[in-house]
């Protein structure tokens, strides 16, 4: 359970979040929609630790993870898949999927076929630079190598970013199947709402920095108003 | 130019024609024939510059800066009559070394390449000055030293070309490679270069006839070579100082700063990267070979072992503490570099230390090493950017 | 073909073989820290050195040549892990010219303090191996036991970071440290450790190198002794590219190779000329966009 209360983060005079406050529960897909600079990213990056926070908490349980290292606040069981995926190009598949279980204390061999299971693809791909995959099987890789360290909280920054609508829905659906299976805590930030919306237990929306809902994901999609936000169409 | 700013810059005015006139007078004093000239050209001076800061510094900016330079230059050619021969020597060889810096300091800081060579760049004008000097004697000074830097210009172009693509590492690597091969390239050409021992100049260099004509037959000061000698380096540090401070404050220095910042920018701008880059190299390498010129000149003598790696480190040292990217860390370094020999000496012996020993033998360099390595860490713009940051944040705090 | 010349150029390329497998360690250092830091160490040559003396500065309390090497490895972790904390940390993002001044600055200061304290006259390293040639029908062979080991640890060496790299968790944290340090922190990997290994690693290749240097029978340990050396390291470096291990490696022997010819068949004076000229003549014809810009590393 990742509870953030309060966070206050700028980059200079510019405030990126403004006493945003949520709880993603455990076991729960948590969406945080809004439209581009509404502070997502910004939002992951600073539970991950890349960035310092001017104000509030973060707490994952009862554990404060705000000024601790990022390595460390991986360390923890945070898996965080960046926005463009950060999939290592020059490594082959076998190897970014390595790098991910290092940190872990997960049987390698056990861990590479399980991931090999959830996604054949990369199975196939294995000893392939990750350079040549498409973007679908990118974001497979990504999120493989995140769930390689077994992590108890999943931060997921635009998945769906520049994939087909297809390999979107079956994106998805995954990351449902993999939250309801292994009781993930997933905070999914994403520009398309809609399919997030459909997966999501809960959703939060943000606009210039502020959140503007935080209810259920059945409320805030039937929320007329709400759309405007998500979709950029308010200054 | 509003009231107000004129006033800010009168006293400063009057306080330079007071400064020259007490000059002219001082100087009348000492020198008979010459005291009309003397004061003449002085009170000009004063006035020039009074004038100049106050009504026309924003409009004829190069006219300011060349009064300017006239000033400094009329105020350190007095103060060298004052001084002992050893004094007159070291600064002299400071003026010298302060234009090397000049070029470096451009290169480095106008147009962010590294040049890791410029000893060897000094060495160039040094041994061309001594060549030249030795094959026709009777060349007149100053076309000997321009023959030198014309010299400089082409070797940094040579090696300036290649350099146009080359990223900072790289290029300060190849710089490198050339300061250590030079002395090799001077062996190679011994018969030319006088191997290992070097070679003299034909002739001490005397002050020209018409020059003593001027004033009191038998006046001490300037026959003495060494006074005329440091004189021709401030003159010609002077001029050196005012072509740079025009450079910097041109379309050529701005672009310069440009590429330096932002290369993507200028390149958009129209501005031809690697042309901008080989210019700003030649102007470094040009400059270091007129200050290997005077070495030459100050020193009657010319030795390969001084133009070694060390001293295109210690060039790198003295520019980086003074200043990059400034004029005034030029002549900061320069000063320093004058200085250095007799400061090192005080330490020895006010610490007590063996002259002889290992230790006071290294002490040059663990001291200019140590303050590199500080003054990039914590002072990266040297003495000159810290100066103008305490300048800045004193200026602020009054008007906050 | 003449006989005698066979057995020059023979020889000539052995002796080169030698002196380059020594570059190809300098080149490979030099490319381990800007592969994985971004910055040119122009103390590549002064760190192993001032740790070689330390290490064989216990000569003199009667230990024998191998503990003294031991000694000598230890020293050099030790100054590559703190260069790296105090020195190095703050250079991360800033200016090209930042680091190449702090590092040539630190390379006068440690070659002025080695001088202080153990003087410049050449130090003599007891030497496991002879030095003087084997001879083959009364001609001598330009290969000695010495060479041999020298080339042998130098193969060894190489073989072992390739191995270290490729084949190990650390080579691959290393690695991925060095081409995506955001995201390799992102998945727990504690980048800033590596990248003080890797300071570690690189200076641990130099003192071998000035081990080797400084240790046949011919030659002494004097603060100088790395300069030249790591002149023509960092020119392989160059020529090889400055982001390829391998290209490092054989461009240095290359070199070495190249540089005997020359000092036998021309003159010595030539060696370092001919060398400038190949490195200026390399760094032109190829193409700008091999290579990369610095990257911004921030930890």
């Amino acid at each position: 359970m990742i509870t953030i209360e309060d966070l206050t983060v700028s980059y200079g005079a510019v405030q990126a979040l403004r006493n945003v406050s949520f709880v993603a529960e455990t076991g729960r897909i948590t969406a945080v929609l809004g439209a581009n600079g509404a502070g997502k990213t910004t939002l992951l990056r600073t539970i991950s630790g890349l960035k310092e926070p001017k104000n509030g908490s973060i707490r994952m349980g009862e554990l404060s993870l705000v000024n601790k290292r990022t390595e460390n606040i991986a360390r923890l069981g945070i898996g965080h898949v960046p926005e463009g995926r950060g999939v290592i190009g020059e490594f082959t598949v076998e190897e970014n999927l390595r790098l991910g279980a290092m940190m872990a204390k997960v049987n390698l061999r056990q861990g590479l076929d399980e991931q090999y299971a959830q996604f054949p693809v990369l199975g196939e791909r294995r000893k392939q630079h990750a350079a040549k995959l498409s973007g679908g099987e990118r974001q497979m890789l990504a999120m493989a190598r995140a769930l390689i360290a077994k992590p108890s909280v999943l931060l997921l920054d635009e998945p769906s970013l520049g994939l087909a609508p297809l390999v979107t829905a079956q994106l998805m659906h995954t990351i449902r199947s993999l939250c309801e299976t292994s009781d993930l805590t997933v905070i999914l930030v994403e520009q398309n709402a809609s399919s997030a919306l459909r997966i999501a237990h809960h959703a939060v929306v943000l606009h210039v920095g502020k959140s503007v809902a935080n209810d259920t994901a059945e409320n805030v999609a039937a929320d007329e108003n709400l759309r405007q936000y998500y979709l950029g169409l308010v200054e | 130019m509003n009231l107000a700013w004129t006033r800010q810059r009168l006293p400063i005015a009057i306080g330079a024609a007071v400064v020259a006139t007490v000059l002219s007078f001082v100087s009348a004093a000492t020198t008979k024939e010459g005291v009309a000239l003397s004061i003449a050209f002085d009170v000009a001076i004063a006035c020039l510059t009074a004038l100049t800061q106050v009504g026309f510094k924003a409009n004829h900016p190069v006219v300011a800066r060349a009064a300017l330079t006239l000033l400094g230059l009329d105020v350190a050619i007095f103060i060298t009559f004052f001084l002992g021969s050893s004094a007159n020597f070291n600064l002299a060889t400071g003026a010298a070394m302060s234009i090397v810096l000049l070029g470096l300091s451009f290169l480095t800081g106008a147009s962010g390449q590294i040049s890791l060579g410029n000893g060897a760049f000094m060495g160039v004008g040094a041994f061309v000055m001594a060549i030249w000097a030795n094959h026709h004697a009777t060349t007149p000074i100053f076309v000997t030293l321009l023959i030198a830097v014309v010299c400089g210009a082409v070797v940094g172009l040579l090696l300036g070309l290649p350099a146009t693509r080359l990223r900072g590492p790289y290029l300060a690597g190849m710089t490198l490679a050339f300061a250590v091969a030079f002395i090799f390239i001077l062996s190679s050409f011994s018969s030319w270069t006088g191997g290992d021992s070097g070679l003299q100049l034909p002739t001490q260099a005397t002050a020209p006839r018409w020059l003593l004509g001027l004033f009191h037959a038998g006046t001490a000061p300037l026959t003495t070579t060494t006074l005329y000698l440091t004189d021709v380096a401030i003159v010609v540090a002077g001029v050196a100082f005012f072509f740079m401070a025009n450079l910097f404050a041109s379309r050529v220095g701005r672009s310069m700063r440009l590429i330096r910042d932002n290369d993507v920018a200028a390149e958009l701008v129209g501005i031809s990267l690697p042309r901008a880059r080989v210019v700003a190299f030649i102007v470094s390498s040009a400059y270091a070979a007129l200050g290997g010129a005077l070495f030459t000149l100050i020193n009657n003598a010319v030795s390969p072992s001084t133009y070694s790696f060390a001293l295109s480190v210690t060039i790198l040292s003295l520019i980086v503490i003074g200043g990059i990217g400034t004029i005034s860390g030029a002549l900061i370094g320069g000063i320093i570099y004058a200085f250095s020999a007799n400061v090192i000496t005080w330490i020895t012996t006010q610490t007590g230390l063996n002259p002889q020993g290992n230790l006071a033998s290294q002490l040059n360099g663990i001291i200019f090493g140590g303050l590199l390595i500080l003054t990039m860490l914590f002072a990266p713009h040297g003495i000159a950017g810290a100066v103008r940051h305490l300048w800045q944040r004193v200026r602020s705090r009054s008007l906050g | 073909m003449d006989p005698f010349l066979t057995s020059r150029i023979v020889s000539d390329i052995l002796t080169g073989l030698t002196n380059g497998v020594i570059f190809g360690m300098v080149a490979l250092s030099l490319v381990l820290i800007w592969r994985s830091t971004g910055i040119l160490n122009f103390a590549q040559g002064a760190m192993p050195m001032f740790a070689t003396y330390v290490g064989f500065a216990l000569l003199s309390y009667h230990w024998g040549y191998w503990p003294c090497v031991v000694a000598c490895v230890i020293a050099g972790l030790l100054l590559g892990g703190l260069t790296e904390r105090l020195l190095v940390r703050g250079l991360y993002g800033k200016p090209e010219i930042n680091p190449i001044v702090v590092m040539v600055g630190f390379l006068i200061v440690l070659e002025a303090v080695a001088a202080s304290i153990w003087s410049s006259t050449p130090r003599s390293l007891p030497s496991p191996f002879s030095s003087f040639d084997w001879h083959l029908g009364g001609k001598p062979l330009s290969l000695s036991p010495f060479t041999v080991y020298e080339i042998a640890t130098a193969l060894i060496v190489m073989a072992a970071v390739a191995a270290l790299f490729r084949f190990t968790k650390l080579g691959l944290q290393l690695r991925a440290s060095a081409l995506a340090p955001e995201v390799s922190r992102l998945l727990g990997v504690r980048v800033g450790r590596l990248l003080t290994l890797g300071w570690m690693l690189a200076t641990v290749v130099g003192v071998i190198t000035t081990i080797l240097v400084s240790g046949g029978f011919f030659s002494g340990l004097t603060p100088q002794v790395m300069d030249g050396i790591f002149a023509y390291g960092f020119i392989a470096a160059a020529i090889g590219g400055l982001e390829s291990p391998v290209g490092a490696i054989v461009a240095g022997v290359v070199l070495g190779i190249v540089n005997q010819f020359v000092d036998d068949f021309v003159n010595q004076n030539a060696v370092i000329i001919i060398a400038l000229v190949i490195l200026i003549v390399s760094l032109m014809i190829r193409p700008s966009g091999v290579f990369a810009k610095s990257v911004q590393r921030r930890v």
